[in-house]
């Protein structure tokens, strides 16, 4: 997990290096010092072709993607053909030609990339999986672990960088991970995976910049001082002003100045309503 | 068109307003142009609205649905309220014995500092 961190670095640290084939390679050296890495060199040069001019959210290449996946996808100690199908899985995005990824890589991690897509990751059974760390370099997954490692991995990088994605779809991801895919990582005996997927789906769960309930239920109850009428008028004004402040203590501040200052607001509106009657 | 006492916040409100007549501002905006806290200025847009002088309309869905957040109320200098607006400024600073900051220049020898 450490070595992973290391050489797999979360982009939106901008002091990180972006992730790199060097680096890819390092991880894949480490777990399979005498392995040929000639194939994933290959991968990565097909992977920077088609993605050429593709970018993520981010504004990062979205090959640091591709590469990031299969840095995880080669610490969790999968082999060089899934570190391939890691490097190639969202090629299918691309206008790479049909049939090209099995006429250069093999009918294998084709198959293999075409499950990874097609795959509910929920549906996957979880009994035969044994997806821990240390397992050891001559056994080869199953076709369920590679896809398994490729989707979790996938999901991993995904939040590491959902900081860039939309709020909705955010919120969505972030809650998906957090119920589902977390819980499936742990079962699937990958402990530090989901960990840091609880983790980072938990934090953009609960975002610090949105306005507390607390203060919007205040502001809520002081338009309670306010004629009858004029409640509701009051109640979207603030809530749109408190939407506004960046920070929880100046959130905090206008709400204390409204709450001092409603009595006189109340007073203002009481009276203009008296007057118009009168008239 | 009523008449109101003019507070040194409210003729504060009302030169950030009349800065330029033309545009809308929200409440946080004024507080900030005025120099006021924010929060305190709500009273002050009440009863400038209840006059007649300030004129307020939610924000326009279009601007705040493309921007993902809840509608303003906006706030402008009404159409006949920037006359009396700038009169009732203009009343209130000649009956004052100081000026208020920023609106008289400063002496030249910076005179108050010791």
């Amino acid at each position: 997990m450490r070595a992973r961190r290391r050489l797999a670095p979360r982009p939106n640290k901008r002091r990180c290096a972006l992730p790199s084939l060097e680096g890819l390679l390092a991880v894949v050296r480490m777990h399979h010092p005498h392995a040929d890495t000639s194939l994933i060199q290959h991968a990565h040069d097909e992977a920077a072709v088609w993605h050429a001019g593709q970018t993520r959210r981010s504004g990062d290449p979205f090959l640091t993607h591709c590469l990031a996946v299969a840095a995880i996808v080669a610490d969790l100690g999968m082999p060089p053909p899934v570190i391939c199908a890691a490097v190639l899985h969202d090629i299918d995005d691309t206008p790479c030609p049909a049939g090209r990824v099995t006429e250069h890589f093999g009918q294998e991690i084709a198959d293999l990339i075409a499950a990874v897509r097609a795959a509910r990751i929920g549906a996957i059974p979880l009994t035969a999986l044994h997806l821990h760390t240390a397992r050891p370099p001559t056994l080869q997954p199953t076709r369920e672990e590679a896809v398994l490692a490729i989707r979790l991995a996938d999901r991993l990088h995904n939040m590491r960088t959902i900081a860039f994605v939309a709020p909705a779809r955010r919120y969505l991801v972030a809650r998906e991970t957090r119920d589902v895919i977390a819980p499936l990582a742990r079962a699937a005996g990958l402990a530090d995976v989901s960990r840091e997927l609880h983790d980072l789906s938990s934090a953009a769960l609960q975002p610090a910049s949105t306005p507390s309930a607390v203060t919007t239920r205040m502001l809520a109850m002081l338009t309670l001082l306010l004629p009858t009428r004029q409640r509701a008028r009051w109640r979207e004004e603030w809530h749109a002003e408190l939407a506004a402040l960046p920070t929880r203590r100046t959130r905090t501040r206008f709400t204390l100045r409204v709450l001092l200052s409603t009595p006189r607001l109340s007073w203002t509106l009481r009276r203009a309503a008296f007057r118009e009657r009168r008239w | 068109m009523g008449s109101l006492r003019m507070t040194l916040q409210t003729q504060l409100v009302l030169r950030a307003l009349l800065e330029d007549p033309a545009k809308e501002r929200y409440g946080l905006e004024l507080c900030e142009l005025a120099g006021l806290p924010s929060g305190t200025i709500y009273p002050i847009l009440a009863r400038l609205e209840h006059v007649g002088w300030v004129e307020s309309t939610w924000e326009d869905p279009a601007l705040h649905e493309g921007a993902g957040r809840p509608r303003r109320r906006f706030y402008r200098i009404a159409e006949d309220g920037a006359e009396h607006a700038r009169d009732a400024l203009a009343r209130a600073y000649r009956g004052r014995k100081q000026p208020l900051p920023g609106w008289a220049a400063r002496p030249i020898n910076g005179g108050g500092v010791s």
